[in-house]
């Protein structure tokens, strides 16, 4: 990591507090990517970011801030990145990832709320980390009960806009939803000082459709067996795109596409043909959380899908770039957005069609679902994902943890076991 | 006597079971809801008998584990446990359930509880305070009446509304007349006087009886100036809904020597200011009003809670606050830390307590209220 302790000063950080992350986080990528095999050339990019996690970009966000422009922090993909992007901001997906900062959510909330919100609002409040310190303001969202009562919390910290989400998907949740994004695009309006027109958001809308384009290819490429990527390296670059800026990001992951589809023509895998294909289906795994992925890769399993936030629920559906005013538009982002089938929808039976579908895609042998503790939405729904599964015969299993290392052994013995029934 | 009214509203459950049942044989319908939120007035005006059904004992919670996740809240488990079990009468002779979207744990279970009776759920708004939530909650009732005259076979007219509107007007009324009681030193009602009172509501089939049973409560207690109880600390107790058999905490309190004299939750005191205007031009507008007004943890922001505890702990001049929280109720855990603030800045001993159904933590739940009891300065 470059010298950006002088940035991290400014930035009011808790420097003796972040050393220590910066001392774990290198060993801890190491001993989990830097050791695997025939890893794809296009992986650089991303090892570089993360070995600059909080230096090169936070450098750039803040460089944009000095030319005038703002950042906002967002904790959900229901909020359109498009409408920051429209009016020359920048959107960065900030969830916390780390057990690290899980201590520093305690000291405002319950124990028994999940580690993604607990370690984003540790991450805020200890100043351990500069993606949470550089915003001009936060989006927050009520997907769950956890966040929806976390921001009231955060909000005597910084300024947040609330999008509100609806919790069905009639046609009058769409147009409410359709609502939000117009009151959303009036607060950045405020926040940026720059109108949005059909111009500048369709451009927006074709920025990020080419990021999903890019990363529907990658995943695309994961369809094939032997698989020429680890689901690890995978997870990684959709961790990555979730605060990359969005032209570079676009530009990488189709890099590594390129490289992937050569693989397959040369029939290269990161795993044996016969490798055990495991699809994870759940709550999102925020950077740095490989846990999951690392259990099941360093037992010989390749995870070749992630039906999950940081997953296809980020990429999949475009926005229509047929729409032409500013209504339209509006319209096509609301359409596309409420395609995504998280379980804070009731019903939300389409979730389990896209696990179907995507268990057919990418030709899994298992599904693992999983989710974060105290997540009452995705272990409930659970059930229903279980009963569809077991109807189709299709091997299922459901796994509770968190980001601790506790459960470490007693998660790779429950895998390992999955892992034989599937290999017989 | 008051204990005869006590006796009235301890026996309302078998007393309604029966009534209910002898009103299902002659086609009257029954209508089973779980949540404060549920315009009761669009039940009653269909002429038929809501009756509450949230799950207040362990018991049928290991069964509704075989399906649920255990960390959900036990009133969640113990609802669904009963309804997958069929152990309660209330919801076997339930023709529909009604069900919102108030927090996960419930939002996710009416998903799964479909499978057993026809569900049907209102889309809870979570913010309290702007116009779209509103017209969104308009609209929810809206649905509601169209789906309960379409269940039911009957149709509702504004008419029918508006005189539920005031008898519900009327049972709050009568309901915080007894709860206000509780305003002098030292206080006429325990803590489970009054929750027996208060919980008889979920299985009222008849309003009217119910009101005049309150009212003479309320009159037998104001002609009995000096009502035999003694002074002691005061505690107002508020967070996640407490019924009869979930009561543990109460009784602790009050077995080390304290009075609970007022619960804020939503099984006592929260509605209860909340009165519909009846001489609106639209009564779904106004059922709107009220119920987007009730201050429930799953609202955001939630200040009017904060409000009606701020005026409570000085209305029944409380000496020290406990906030119960199920485990694995966010919104109300969460919220506990607003609620401890505003405790702290009146300068009164405040105890959050995390538990669940079960009796296991009964001793150390005594040894914490104790210590807090203790606090509480003579």
């Amino acid at each position: 990591m470059a010298d950006y302790k002088q940035m991290w000063t400014d930035l009011g950080m808790d420097l003796e507090k972040h050393d220590v992350l910066c001392e774990v986080l290198p060993e801890a990528f190491g001993g989990i990517y830097l050791t695997q095999q025939d890893r794809p050339k296009g992986m650089d990019f991303y090892d570089f970011v993360v070995s600059e996690i909080h230096g090169v970009r936070p450098a750039e966000m803040l460089q944009h801030q000095k030319e005038g422009g703002k950042v906002f922090g967002t904790f959900c993909v229901y909020v359109p990145d498009e409408v920051v992007f429209a009016a020359g901001g920048i959107a960065a997906g900030l969830c916390g990832g780390s057990q690290f900062w899980v201590s520093g959510g305690e000291k405002v909330l319950p124990a028994n709320t999940c580690s993604l919100i607990k370690a984003s609002v540790g991450a805020r409040l200890d100043k351990t980390c500069p993606f949470f310190l550089i915003p001009d303001m936060y989006v927050g969202e009520n997907t769950c009960d956890g966040k929806k009562k976390a921001w009231e919390i955060l909000a005597g910290e910084v300024p947040i806009h609330i999008i509100d989400i609806p919790q069905m998907k009639r046609e009058r949740d769409i147009a409410a939803y359709e609502a939000e994004i117009r009151d959303f695009i009036a607060t950045v309006e405020k926040v940026t000082g720059n109108k949005i027109t059909a111009e500048s958001l369709g451009a927006a809308i074709k920025l990020i459709n080419n990021k999903r384009r890019a990363l529907q290819r990658v995943y695309n490429a994961r369809k094939a067996s032997p698989v020429p990527i680890s689901g690890l390296d995978a997870l990684l670059v959709t961790q990555i795109n979730f605060y990359d800026d969005p032209a570079r990001a676009a530009q990488m992951a189709n890099n590594l596409a390129e490289e992937l589809e050569q693989r397959i023509e040369n029939g290269l895998g990161v795993f044996p043909d016969k490798a055990v294909r495991i699809m994870v289906s759940g709550t999102p795994m925020a950077i740095p959380n490989w846990k999951l992925h690392h259990i099941i890769e360093s037992l010989g399993a390749a995870v070749v899908v992630e039906e999950s936030c940081t997953g296809t629920r980020y990429f999949e559906n475009l926005v229509d770039e047929s729409a032409s005013t500013l209504e339209e538009q509006i319209r096509a982002l609301a359409e596309r957005y409420m395609k995504t089938n998280c379980a804070c929808f009731t019903p939300n039976s389409a979730r389990v069609e896209d696990i179907i579908r995507l268990a057919d895609e990418y030709k899994v042998d298992g599904i693992i679902d999983t989710n974060l503790q105290f997540c009452n939405l995705y272990s409930t729904e659970s059930h229903l994902v279980k009963q569809s599964m077991n109807e189709r015969n299709l091997p299922f299993m459901h796994i509770e943890t968190d980001y601790s290392e506790q459960d470490f052994e007693q998660l790779r013995t429950r895998v390992e076991a999955f892992l034989e029934i599937l290999r017989k | 006597m008051l204990d005869e009214f006590m006796e009235g509203f301890a026996s309302a459950r078998e007393v309604n079971l029966m009534r209910i049942k002898e009103a299902k044989d002659n086609g009257l319908k029954v209508v089973g809801i779980y949540c404060t939120y549920c315009p009761q007035e669009l039940i009653l005006a269909a002429g038929a008998i809501p009756v509450g059904l949230c799950g207040m004992s362990e018991n049928p919670i290991a069964i509704a584990e075989e399906t649920l996740p255990r960390n959900l809240c036990p009133l969640v488990k113990s609802s669904y446990g009963f309804a997958v079990s069929d152990t309660c009468p209330f919801f076997h002779f339930s023709d529909l359930i009604i069900g919102e979207t108030t927090c996960d744990g419930k939002k996710k279970m009416f998903e799964i509880m479909r499978d057993l009776k026809p569900v049907h759920v209102m889309q809870l708004p979570h913010l309290s305070n702007t116009k779209a939530s509103f017209d969104l909650w308009v609209e929810e009732i809206r649905c509601l009446r169209s789906r309960l005259e379409q269940e039911l076979q009957v149709t509702i007219s504004d008419q029918d509304i508006w005189a539920a509107a005031e008898m519900i007007n009327k049972e709050k009324k009568a309901i915080k007349a007894m709860f206000d009681l509780n305003r002098v030193d030292p206080p006429p009602l325990s803590g489970m006087d009054m929750l027996t009172a208060a919980w008889s509501r979920s299985f009222s089939s008849n309003k009217v009886e119910m009101v005049d049973n309150l009212n003479g409560l309320v009159r037998e207690a104001a002609n009995q100036p000096k009502n035999g109880r003694t002074k002691a600390s005061r505690v107002l107790l508020t967070g996640c809904p407490v019924g009869l058999g979930t009561e543990k905490v109460i009784r602790l309190t009050e077995e080390l020597g304290a009075n609970i004299v007022a619960m804020e939750n939503c099984s006592g005191y929260k509605t209860l200011e909340l009165q519909t205007d009846i001489q609106g031009t639209d009564p779904i507008v106004e059922l709107a009003k009220t119920y987007m007004a009730i201050p429930c943890s799953c609202m955001s922001p939630n200040p009017y809670r904060m409000e009606l505890l701020n005026s409570m702990l000085d209305d029944f001049r409380a000496d020290a606050v406990i906030d119960l929280t199920w485990q694995a109720c966010h919104t109300y855990n969460i919220e506990a830390f607003e609620v401890g603030k505003l405790v702290k800045s009146k300068g009164l001993p405040y105890l959050h307590l995390e538990s669940d159904y079960s009796n296991s933590d009964l001793e150390s739940l005594k040894v914490r209220i104790e210590a807090m009891l203790e606090m509480v300065e003579k």
